[in-house]
């Protein structure tokens, strides 16, 4: 059923669905906004907080 | 029913900021040169952690959300689902910048910043259970979790710490 639901997500659905793609794109925001908006820093690292906590329920 | 479950993050990471704000009060004497040096200083302590070169136990709410939340009534079990994982003190914490995170927002003693940090936090929180039905395929994305969790949760560490440095620098 897994193999099943693997080969049936394209693989442009697999990527930018990615567990890995927020963490980038936070690390990325963080870095930027450091420099220029401390509240919009502090925003991105609490985004990047709670998605640490995806193993977590 | 996701849109429920992230009012209920969000109530409950506003809970949880709020009541950080207030006792970050007692930080209010400390230079804040100071304060945001330990910030940087707490941050590269998570790094170490979550990368296993320290081991220290933290506080923790050792169980999970008991699952019955969402079968005595769905949108309400939703809600209250969402909140108590939103406070960040409900279930397990498997990642150390959340308590870095929360030292942060003590320190830095401001309003501003432990509204945006919840507000963050919140949308992080709800990030996964989107993603997570986005990808169409949920327990081969649970899988992809699984595998790269110990480098994205030490990743964030690294990148929060470097953030916070910059900040420190800036003053």
């Amino acid at each position: 059923m897994r193999d099943r639901q693997f080969l049936a997500s394209p693989a442009w659905r697999r990527w930018s669905t990615d567990p890995a793609v927020p963490v980038l794109a936070l690390i990325s925001g963080a870095v930027a906004a450091s420099w220029y908006a401390p509240l919009l820093t502090w925003a991105i690292l609490g985004g990047l907080g709670g998605y640490a906590l995806s193993g977590s329920v | 029913m996701l849109g429920v479950f992230s009012t209920g993050l969000l109530l409950g990471a506003l809970l949880s900021a709020s009541v950080l704000w207030l006792a970050s009060g007692l930080a209010a004497p400390l230079p804040a040169g100071w304060r945001a040096a330990a910030t940087v200083a707490l941050g590269a302590l998570a790094v170490a952690r979550d990368a296993g070169l320290v081991r220290l136990r933290l506080p923790q709410n050792a169980r999970q959300v008991p699952q019955d939340v969402l079968q005595r009534d769905l949108v309400r079990g939703a809600l209250q689902f969402g909140f108590e994982m939103g406070t960040g003190v409900r279930t397990y914490v498997s990642a150390s910048l959340p308590y870095a995170l929360a030292a942060g927002v003590l320190l830095a003693n401001d309003g501003g910043v432990a509204l945006a940090t919840g507000l963050g936090f919140a949308l992080g929180r709800a990030a996964t259970p989107t993603l997570r039905f986005a990808s169409g395929a949920g327990e081969e994305w649970d899988d992809r979790l699984i595998a790269r969790l110990p480098l994205l949760t030490t990743g964030a560490a690294a990148a929060a710490t470097a953030a916070w440095a910059v900040l420190a620098l800036r003053g």
